[in-house]
């Protein structure tokens, strides 16, 4: 069994679901978080299309010097974007074929389309029955 | 590749975060969460907290880098009080970046 971690945009979550349903694996549990990348969460504009422009120009306006932040060249505060972080486990052997078909979905090219990590799960446990392991995620 | 999941006080993520930029580990993903440890939540005179407040900071490193952000966050989180919180390390096998499709960090 593999866990696939995806942190994807908010706006594509719809999509990314409608995908998982069709390929026979609609379980998934989905938080909110935020996030940032390697750019600091500084282009938000870019990064996330439904972040309202009032936003960003505050984003843009923030870097305020601070001792640390002089320091370390650094602004102030760090910076996030909401970001939908999606939770799947799944048998080894569809890890590759969902992998596909969510960067598939959700790429658009532009930086901030997010991450897909798959870690190992040495358990599982369906609490109504009782069932373990293979038989609990199908 | 390592996850790291880190438990720490609400108020001092601001600053275990500015130190991983710092450190050169900007990416990071972050929730609030909320648990409780060995000494069951909080007791401030007749009232119990059973549940404090946390932030969950998931981070995912190579695994060279591990013992560094570790130790960073150890560093800043850290106030010697009770419920400072928790670092966990776990393996991912595989991390993909959705804009190139490429299989790396």
């Amino acid at each position: 069994m593999k866990e696939i971690t995806a942190i994807i945009r908010r706006d594509k979550l719809p999509e990314t679901k409608r995908v998982l349903e069709e390929l026979g694996y609609p379980s998934l549990t989905i938080q909110s978080v935020e996030g940032r990348g390697k750019q600091k969460g500084a282009m938000c504009a870019e990064m996330d299309s439904e972040m309202p422009d009032s936003f960003c120009t505050a984003v843009k306006l923030k870097p305020t010097p601070s001792a640390y932040a002089i320091e370390h060249t650094l602004p102030k505060i760090a910076l996030y974007v909401p970001k939908r972080l999606l939770t799947i486990v799944v048998p080894d052997d569809v890890v590759s074929k969902l992998v596909k078909s969510i960067i598939k979905v959700n790429q658009t090219g532009k930086a901030g389309d997010g991450k897909i990590f798959v870690s190992p799960i040495e358990g599982a446990l369906r609490v109504r029955t009782g069932e373990h392991d293979g038989e609990a995620i199908t | 590749m390592k996850m790291i999941r880190a438990f720490i006080r609400p108020e001092k993520e601001q600053e275990v975060v500015l130190a991983l930029e710092g450190a050169g580990f900007p990416s990071l993903t972050k929730m609030p969460v909320f648990g409780r440890g060995k000494q069951k939540g909080l007791q401030v005179g007749p009232v119990h907290y059973d549940e404090l407040p946390k932030t969950l900071i998931m981070t995912v490193v190579d695994d060279p880098d591990v013992s560094k952000v570790v130790g960073l966050i150890q560093d800043k989180a850290k106030t010697g009080f009770i419920g400072d919180g928790k670092v966990f390390i776990s393996p991912v096998d595989a991390a993909y970046t959705v804009r190139t499709g490429e299989a790396k960090l």
